[in-house]
């Protein structure tokens, strides 16, 4: 029976928003530094912050795959608006999927997943970057409601953010084994922000501090059991490490483009640039990057697709794809010439974004050593 | 209430590239979209479902790869989706492709409505939604730039804003009718990926056709039936011709001013 394709299908659409409607205004929301409220909007009423949850709960009914695809073409288009994108529809939004009630379901995920709500997503403190188990936010139980006390840092979309997915420490003895997410609205008494961090690149993401004090949830705002935070984290860390190779593969592809068609058409001694073999190396070696960063990327989203365990294979991939788009990105600003250090061409704005992917996920020096630990050492 | 919407799958370009030797379309690195005038006819129909309720059908012919541009329409919210694809509709003008759609609409049970974009890019001739009213003997409105009135049914009307040079007209329509609408009218919505995934179902409704289903013999449709036959198709020769002004800036400007008035550019 004819059908379309739903992954070729899927890329399709979303490929033609980005090139209508994000590529166009991708450099004034950088410029400015500004959420793309409306373009974070457009993207919920398509559905597509709810692509990896089932129908039943107001998603879209997808999988890994498809979401990986979409958060390649986004990418491609504006990296922070496909960040943001990344945590409204994962880390921002799993665990109130996977432990909410339904009340909660009701409340917060369903307009979540309709871009009504924002979520975000908080593990990073002040002493716990890399070391989880240094977590000091603290949640205690009284009765039938936790007080949680303490500070995050880092937080992806944490000055807009509705909702709250909160790392916290119930019992400090026990480091890695006492930790346990717990759910906070933003409008709780207690809760508060920093004011927005300045940053090199993905400047449309908004992030801050994020402040609790006395912060009182009911007991069915625990994500998951106690002291079983680093379980339930480990649960999605081959996707969000998929998903950031996603990210770096759509990067990588916009950075390839933009440097390929620049030395089809920049004449320097009579011909065009990419007909000099240091430049045909450029682009080879991001061919190549971009060729097995892509079979990276979607042979581990298959694996998760077919519940296969592949936290190696993920971790593997964020690390190569990111790499990779930190190499082209690169070399794309030297294709360009002068003209890569100026803010007229978009270059130097995968150049600076290039550098987010290096750290949310897991920073490389400690992705190499959990590799080589696969490997016995 | 039924609405049928008439979409094309079109290469995504208005620069349209031709093999200099053949003359035929180059068609590869361009991506196929919905024709963008259809896109508007499809959120035409789905507006006045959501405000009348019924249902919206598309109706496409091409080739099998069309299928993506049915399916995106029923991303959109169209209810059901038909697919005329046959390698004997090959080489249709627009007369063998109304006749065509308006056996496939004889084939389809009732309508209110039929919708359709202006005029395609890639052809350009804006002659398919004319001949297919005359063909089902359906009054028509052309170039429709909104539908203030909506009333389906025994006795139905319409009332529609329609583009003329330099000014709008206001017509009173009787239904069933056709009309052909222009950009102007909406904004056209995104997909959801949730309807897109169901439309890529094979449970889906989506009905695929060819030339035995619609009970025409292939002699009847496609290149043999039409009335006119491309001999060769050719880009324009352009040729340019530039000139220097000459002079201080004021007088340049002068000049400048008067080759514009004198080409009537301005
Ligand atoms: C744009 C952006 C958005 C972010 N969004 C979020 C968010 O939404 N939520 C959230 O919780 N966090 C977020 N983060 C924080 C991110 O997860 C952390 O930056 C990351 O976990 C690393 O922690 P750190 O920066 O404290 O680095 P550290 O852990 O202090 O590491 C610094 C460096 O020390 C070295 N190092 C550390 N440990 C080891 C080791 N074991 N072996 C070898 N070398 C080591 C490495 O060179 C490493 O790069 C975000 C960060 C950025 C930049």
């Amino acid at each position: 029976m004819l059908r379309s394709n739903s992954e070729d299908l899927i890329r399709k659409v979303i490929a033609r928003f980005v090139d209508q409607e994000v590529i166009p205004v991708a450099e004034e929301h950088d410029r400015k530094g500004e959420f793309p409220v409306e373009l974070f909007q457009k993207l919920g009423s398509m559905g597509v912050f709810g692509i990896r949850y089932p129908k039943s709960i107001g998603g879209s009914g997808g999988n890994t795959t498809l979401y990986c695809i979409i958060a390649e073409e986004l990418a491609r288009g504006l990296l922070s608006l496909a960040g943001t994108t990344a945590m409204q529809c994962l880390m921002g939004t799993d665990g109130l999927y996977r432990f909410g009630t339904k009340d909660m379901h009701e409340t917060f995920l369903k307009p979540a997943l309709r871009g009504k709500k924002i979520g975000a997503f908080q593990l990073t403190e002040p002493e716990a970057g890399s070391d989880l188990g240094n977590v000091r936010t603290t949640a205690v139980q009284d009765g039938d409601s936790f007080v949680i006390n303490g500070m995050k840092t880092w937080s992806t979309s944490g000055p807009i953010a509705d909702f709250h997915t909160v790392l916290c420490q119930t019992n400090p003895d026990k480091g890695l084994k006492g930790l346990m997410f717990f759910f906070v609205p933003s409008d709780i008494p207690g809760f508060s922000h920093s004011k927005r961090f300045e940053t090199l690149g993905t400047r449309t993401t908004l992030l801050s501090e994020i402040y609790f004090n006395n912060c009182r949830v009911p007991s069915e705002y625990r994500l998951g059991q106690e002291g079983k935070g680093l379980k339930v984290l480990l649960s999605i860390l081959a996707e969000i490490r998929a998903m950031t190779g996603a990210l770096a593969l759509g990067l990588l592809r916009a950075a390839m483009d933009a440097s390929l068609r620049y030395a089809k058409e920049r004449i320097q001694f009579g011909k065009p640039i990419g007909k000099n073999q240091l430049v045909q190396s450029k682009i080879a070696k991001m061919a190549v990057d971009l060729e097995a960063s892509r079979l990276m990327v979607y042979n581990t989203a298959r694996m998760i697709d077919s519940n296969e365990s592949c936290l190696h294979q993920a971790t593997m991939t964020k690390y190569f794809a990111t790499e990779a788009a930190c190499r082209a990105t690169d070399e794309a600003t030297r294709i360009f010439g002068g003209y890569g250090y100026s803010m007229e061409y978009p270059v130097q704005r995968y150049y600076r974004d290039s550098r987010f992917l290096l750290y949310g996920g897991g920073v490389h020096e400690v992705l190499q050593t959990n590799i080589a630990k696969h490997y016995g050492l | 209430m039924k609405i049928i919407v008439l979409i094309k799958q079109v290469p995504d370009t208005t620069e349209i590239k031709l093999d200099p030797k053949t003359g035929n379309l180059l068609r590869e690195g361009v991506p196929s979209i919905i024709n963008p005038d259809d896109r508007h006819a499809l959120e035409a129909a789905l507006r006045l479902k959501e405000a009348h309720g019924g249902r919206v059908a598309v109706l496409s012919m091409g080739p099998q790869q069309a299928i993506d541009a049915v399916s995106e329409a029923l991303g959109m919210g169209a209810d059901e989706g038909v697919l005329l694809s046959d390698s004997a509709f090959a080489g249709s003008d627009t007369w063998a492709t109304s006749f065509t759609l308006s056996r496939a609409i004889r084939k389809m049970d009732g309508f209110d409505l039929i919708l359709c974009g202006r005029q395609a890019i890639d052809g350009d001739t804006a002659q398919v939604g004319p001949q297919l009213a005359e063909i089902l003997d359906l009054p028509q409105v052309t170039a429709v730039c909104g539908i203030s009135s909506f009333e389906p049914g025994a006795s139905g009307r319409s009332q529609v804003l329609r583009r003329v040079r330099g000014g709008y007209q206001r017509l009173n329509c009787t239904l069933p009718a056709l009309f052909t609408v222009v950009s102007e009218i909406n904004t056209p919505r995104c997909p959801h990926m949730e309807r897109l995934l169901r439309a890529c179902k094979t449970k889906t409704a989506i009905k695929h056709w060819n030339c035995a289903d619609l009970g025409l013999k292939t002699q009847e449709v496609g290149l043999a039936e039409s009335l006119t036959q491309v001999i060769t198709t050719f880009p324009p020769k352009t040729r340019r011709k530039s000139e220097i002004l000459e002079g201080d800036p004021r007088s340049v400007a002068g000049q400048l001013v008067d080759r514009l008035q004198d080409n009537k550019l301005i």
